[in-house]
């Protein structure tokens, strides 16, 4: 997988505010990347799934949340909570999609703190294909 | 109380079925696999000495590749439906770690029609071997026409 735009510093997470925008970040999802992700998560079986074609929607999701993370520098500890994600549209493979992180909360709760990203995915077309939000908690 | 097995129409679909359970092996090289396929090269699901040292004692899979099994399942049964529109929302109860058997099941709690289109709810959960909650959640799918 390759990050088409984002080679700027991790921002360190005591730096984030809500409303950050993490920079964005662009992949173009090719059949190798797709069949590594594939090899990755062990083939389904082909005949009760159409994701051969289509690039499978957490795919897109886990390459959303690795363009966020390596924008971010996380104190080692830090887990990820909690997961929302929404699937608009099929992505076929071949397709360039666009990025976009946010955040959403910020809350301390003791030695902990929450971090709620918003993540948004939209094809070449500017068409929304995912939406969600990822919740980490972070040690102090 | 049926078990579903293929991409389904409306009309198969009833409250308290469930769906078809995804059963996978976690192993240290699986995950390495994940990492270099997601870029997600984190020390606590790649490197067993930093993980040893850490609260969690060893390393963990990512969260995403459980949600891979959970996107498996409901892929197997709700097929492009889920692709396009399923929405999930999950809780991570506890790390996956290498060596387990991680079983994700799914039951239809509910049908809904909004606007003539039919809505799938789902309630999702995923054990370890010993029975310990790895993931729970739920998950809508909007059914194609």
């Amino acid at each position: 997988m390759q990050n088409k735009n984002n080679d700027s510093l991790p921002i360190k997470f005591e730096q984030l505010v809500v409303g950050y925008e993490f920079p964005p970040s662009s992949y173009e999802l090719k059949v190798s990347v797709i069949a590594k992700y594939l090899e990755a998560v062990g083939k389904p079986n082909k005949q009760n799934s159409p994701a051969v074609e289509f690039v499978p929607p957490m795919a897109i999701a886990a390459y959303t949340m690795t363009a966020v993370v390596q924008s971010l520098s996380l104190p080692p500890g830090s887990i990820h909570a909690s997961q929302e994600l929404e699937f608009f549209k099929l992505v076929p493979v071949e397709t360039t999609i666009n990025c976009r992180g946010r955040v959403a909360q910020k809350l301390n709760r003791g030695k902990l703190h929450l971090l709620a990203i918003e993540l948004d995915v939209q094809n070449q077309y500017q068409e929304k294909v995912l939406s969600g939000q990822a919740t980490i908690i972070v040690p102090s | 109380m049926s078990v579903l097995t293929r991409e389904l129409k409306l009309s198969d679909l009833h409250q308290g079925d469930n769906l078809p359970s995804v059963v996978k092996h976690i192993t240290q090289q699986e995950i390495n696999l994940y990492a270099e396929a997601s870029g997600d090269f984190n020390p606590i699901h790649i490197d067993e000495t930093f993980a040893a040292q850490t609260p969690l004692g060893g390393t963990i899979a990512h969260g995403m590749l459980i949600l891979a099994y959970v996107s498996e399942m409901m892929t197997a049964a709700f097929g492009k439906s889920w692709l396009e529109g399923g929405k999930l929302s999950v809780r991570f109860k506890a790390p996956a770690r290498p060596k387990d058997i991680i079983t994700i099941t799914g039951k239809i709690d509910f049908i809904e029609h909004k606007e003539g289109i039919p809505y799938v709810y789902c309630g999702l959960e995923s054990h370890n071997q010993g029975g310990e909650t790895i993931i729970i959640g739920k998950a809508t799918v909007k059914l194609r026409s």
